[in-house]
């Protein structure tokens, strides 16, 4: 079923010989059903064993194997050659973070802002732990949609925002904050308002909403980091006026 | 031998990479202009302060055609801010009726009507009538 | 200086690992947990599971009905003390995941909803959509990250087991970002590495499943246990091997053939597309043979009909379905029958353990799919793997811990410190040191895979067998050849790739190997030169031990509790 050829451009980082990031070609068979992540499986394994990328479940849900492609963040697993090829295929690093090797980027960033808003249930007193708690379908679809993001950092390598100051939440940290506080069995809504009511917060974001064109998953997090911001004012303005009163 | 990372630098020209990101920029000049604009009509109120000499030859000035052109940009310019922030608006603050919160069209078509609606009562009242 | 001495090390990220990383933390503050993985914790192939989880929650389940259709299921070949033990536990670990926030799918009571699996005889399986691993996974990493005392070493690989003075004392493993190895010493390990799909070439697996946890244990002294029983799931895309979960079927999905006929009512008229894995998949080879399946640029496949469930169903309980069909096939399963094969799918069979996971080895502990406990047998049933995770994975957790306490200082430094050289020296200066010559490692993986589901796949019989096993011999010899062309210790995934051929190559001489011994057809096990189940014979567990040459095969008997074996009939 070979059809024909294609080139891809792909660029290279060797942090053992130092340099800068080169693009290097290869030219390789096409076949119609390729994506992006077969190309470079092929290139790997018949071309050039140093080429150097992170891939596991191909099926979009793993997360591992992001890379700008043809200058836009995508996962590779899920991008059909025939949809971006125009004249070659051009795989780089995601943009944004700092390169480890080739197409490996260092996110270990990312895991300490995720930690930092509070990723689980928070709750004073866990009762009975032998019965579910009751959530309604409609309780679940309210944080369903953030709850889907698969930490895949195309959102981070798409945010100009994060691209400037590195130290931003960022777009999946944020959604995820956001799944927690909609979940009614959390208690945990204030601290991570909290959190992200700070400088490196919600309030750096200033809504390109690029975020949520790439987001593989339809997470939106340009729309959680909105909601948040409205949240947080709310939680400010209701610290402002009743500095009594307890929060939730 | 342990290798080194290479940093991440963000490239002068990033907004130039896909039309997406030149719209926001756009949005965001637009914000810009619209705080120059104020600076302009500030100015206005001070040459009226003047005395009428000066009012008119500032006005003369808005008059001429590099001025109307420029204002031709910038009244572009704060269309695209205006319409791009209503098209975000309802995502930033999703408006729920029933389960499901309006899609972000009907917000965006609600409030362009608010504003030509708006504008247009000023245009009356100004010009009584156009 | 980075911590290298822990009370417990987990080696693994995936639902087994964090499970067992979680539990060992809660139930001692002052317990220090290494959580080990050669990816990202959110990237272990836990996250690929769709269809569900088992747990009896409802009155008109109960913990018999559960045990004994995993025992029919497995063929009998299942340890029922283990079963009971099983089935017993999945409710609570069930509602633990509720509680800590897992979004399971919900009735309209505000109860945690159940759909029919195969092989189950009611509506066991709970879910979260067709995203179960990926909740659960993401439910479990998230929860991790509430305990200080788990120090993660993310996108470590670890190599080899260090053995001290008759235990197991913690791991080596190759810091991939560092280029560096290091010994991770522990009072106890506990192995939680998943599967090794990738010995085949057509399977649901991840790239990253290379079933390491397996050799590192086997090379230690470690038994495996029943290898030769290798799950084939039926409804796998062609070309690619993505799985189509069976949650398609247990919401009402039918196989077709090219006829258009639902061909299983001449195979398992009773239980039609809701039959076992092992009884569907041989069914479809039989379809093929006979002329009745459809032909396409992969090959033969049938048809996964779920036109008749509508849009909304589609959408609401197997959005994962309709996703995958469309980006992958390209087609609308509201439209559209989907293309579907059978192709590997889990393996049964692992490191030989007991009940709370431990192992032959003193302080070596096994769990989830890289362990064999069994409660599986010859035939897992859908959903009980990642209940089995979370089940042992605790109970795993909690008798390491026991363990360790016994245990008052650490382990001896020397013998990490010699590990740690033994192992710098195989892996840097010898497997990366050797030229790149005529053998690649992409080549022996491709020809062991092809190998592999040739003469060992879902009908076996003697003559391939024994070539199977000759023939890895070869592959074993031309590996010793294998050079590599990068030469950086920084992120080498070129050297990962041969450490997991290595592993690979142990693992898949195993299963021929056991494959060959059983010389009956029980579940998975399908022989066509024996086949009747034979439990005059082999009612009873392979084990097949290290040696210099091709692994020396042992049994031991099965328990029985209160089931006797009768014929497996639906
Ligand atoms: C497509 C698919 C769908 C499935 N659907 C279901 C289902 O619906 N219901 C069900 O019950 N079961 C299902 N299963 C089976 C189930 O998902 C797996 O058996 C289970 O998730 C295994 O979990 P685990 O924790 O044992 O291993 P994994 O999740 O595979 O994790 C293995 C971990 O070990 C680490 N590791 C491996 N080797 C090394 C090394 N050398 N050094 C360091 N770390 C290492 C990896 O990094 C990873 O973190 C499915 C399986 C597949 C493939």
């Amino acid at each position: 079923m070979v059809e024909s050829e294609v080139v891809f451009r792909v660029k290279r980082y060797r942090p053992e010989s130092g340099g800068r990031p080169t693009f290097q070609e290869y030219t390789i068979p096409y076949r119609s059903d390729m994506v992006v992540l077969d190309g470079l499986n092929y290139i790997k394994d018949h071309v050039d064993p140093t080429l150097t990328f992170r891939w596991s479940c191909r099926m979009g849900i793993c997360g591992s194997c992001g890379a700008d492609v043809n200058g836009q963040p995508r996962l590779t697993c899920g991008t059909y050659i025939r949809d971006v090829h125009k004249g070659a295929v051009t795989v780089e690093p995601l943009s944004n973070f700092p390169i480890l090797k080739d197409l490996v980027v260092d996110f270990d960033d990312f895991l300490n802002k995720l930690a930092s808003v509070t990723p689980y249930i928070v709750r004073k007193d866990w009762g009975d732990l032998t019965k579910e708690y009751v959530q309604y379908p409609e309780d679940v679809e309210a944080y369903r949609q953030q709850s889907l993001c698969i930490n895949c950092m195309l959102c981070y390598a798409a945010c100009p925002v994060f691209g400037s100051s590195p130290e931003f939440v960022g777009p999946a940290a944020s959604a995820l904050a956001l799944r927690y506080n909609r979940d009614t069995r959390d208690q945990g809504a204030d601290a991570r308002l909290a959190r992200l009511n700070t400088k490196t917060g919600i309030w750096e974001c200033t809504f390109v909403g690029e975020c949520s064109v790439v987001c593989p998953k339809d997470v939106d997090p340009a729309a959680a980091i909105q909601t948040l911001k409205f949240l947080a004012t709310m939680r400010h303005m209701r610290r402002l006026l009743m500095p009594g009163a307890s929060s939730r | 031998m342990t290798g080194r990372e290479y940093p991440w630098k963000r490239r002068p020209g990033w907004w130039l990479r896909n039309r997406r990101y030149l719209g926001f920029q756009l949005r965001e000049a637009g914000g810009v202009v619209c705080a120059l604009y104020g600076l302009v009509l500030l100015n206005m109120l001070i040459q009226l302060r003047e005395g009428e000499s000066a009012y008119t030859a500032f006005l003369d000035l808005l008059r001429t055609p590099p001025v109307l052109y420029l204002n031709l940009v910038l009244f572009a310019l704060v269309v695209w801010h205006a319409l791009t922030w209503f098209m975000l608006i309802g995502k930033a603050q999703p408006i729920q009726f029933t389960r499901q919160p309006l899609p972000w069209k009907v917000v965006f078509g609600v409030n362009v009507l608010l504003w030509l609606g708006v504008s247009g009562a000023v245009v009356y009242l100004i010009f009584g009538g156009i | 200086m980075e911590r290298t001495s822990f009370d417990i090390v987990v080696v693994g990220g995936g639902a087994a690992g964090l499970r067992a990383a979680i539990a060992a933390a809660e139930s001692d503050p002052d317990l220090t947990i290494a959580l080990v993985s050669k990816v990202y914790p959110m990237r272990s192939h836990t996250v690929s599971a769709e269809g569900g989880t088992a747990a009896v929650l409802r009155d008109y389940d109960s913990f018999e009905l559960h045990a004994l259709d995993t025992i029919k299921g497995s063929d009998f070949l299942a340890d029922q003390d283990a079963v009971e033990f099983f089935v017993a536990r999945c409710p609570e670990e069930i509602i633990r995941l509720e509680h800590w926030g897992c979004p399971w799918s919900r009735d309209e009571d505000g109860r945690v909803s159940q759909r029919a699996f195969g092989g189950m005889s009611v509506k066991r399986t709970v879910y979260a959509a067709d995203k179960v691993g990926f909740h659960i996974l993401h439910t479990l990493f998230q929860t991790s990250m509430k305990y200080d005392r788990i120090h993660r070493f993310d996108e470590y690989f670890v190599t080899s087991l260090i053995v001290d003075a008759g235990a197991c004392t913690g791991v080596v493993a190759l810091n991939l970002r560092g280029g560096s190895m290091v010994a991770i010493q522990g009072k106890a390990t506990i192995l939680a590495t998943g599967g090794c799909g990738r010995v085949y070439e057509f399977t649901t697996n991840g790239f990253i499943k290379t079933g390491d946890g397996m050799a590192l244990a086997y090379r230690a002294g470690v038994p495996l246990k029943d290898m030769e029983m290798v799950q084939f799931h039926p409804t796998c895309l062609p070309g690619t091997g993505i799985l189509i979960t069976e949650a398609a079927r247990g919401e009402g999905g039918y196989l077709i053939n090219k006829d258009g006929e639902r061909y299983m009512q001449r195979y398992l008229p009773g239980k039609m597309e809701l039959g076992p894995r092992d009884i569907l998949s041989r069914a479809m080879v039989q379809e093929m043979k006979e002329g009745r399946a459809f032909e396409g640029p992969y090959g033969l496949y049938l048809g996964l009909d779920l036109r008749h469930l509508g849009a909304k169903k589609i959408n609401e309980r197997i959005p994962m379905v309709r996703e995958l069909a469309e980006k992958y096939m390209g087609l609308d399963p509201v439209h559209e029958p989907i293309p579907v094969r059978p192709g590997q799918h889990y393996i049964m069979g692992g490191v030989s353990t007991n009940l709370k996971g431990e192992t032959t080895l003193p302080g070596l502990y096994a769990v989830g799919e890289t362990a064999c406990v069994s409660i599986n047998g010859a035939n897992r049933l859908g959903s009980n793997s990642l209940s089995e995770c979370l089940v042992f994975g605790a109970a795993c957790g909690h008798a390491a811990v026991e363990f360790a306490k016994r245990r008052s200082t650490y382990p001896r430094g020397a013998a990490a410190r010699e590990a740690l050289k033994r192992e710098e020296a195989r892996v840097f200066d010898g497997l990366l040191g050797r030229e790149r010559g005529k053998e690649t490692v992409a080549g022996i993986r491709i020809e062991m895979q092809q190998l592999m589901e040739r003469d060992v796949g879902i009908f076996r019989e003697e003559s391939a067998l024994s070539d199977a096993c000759g023939m890895l011999g070869k592959l074993r010899d031309r590996f010793a050849s294998v050079g590599l062309a990068d030469k950086d210790r920084v992120f080498n995934t070129e050297l990962t790739a041969v450490l997991e051929l290595d592993f690979m190559l142990d693992i898949t001489m195993t299963i021929a190997h056991s494959a060959r011994n059983r010389h009956e057809s029980r579940g998975a096990h399908s022989r066509t030169d024996f086949p009747q189940r034979d439990d005059a014979n082999y009612l009873k567990h392979t084990l097949a031990f290290q040696t210099d040459g091709p692994p020396r095969i042992d049994y031991v008997p099965v328990t029985i509790t209160k089931w006797q074996p009768v014929e497996r009939k639906y």
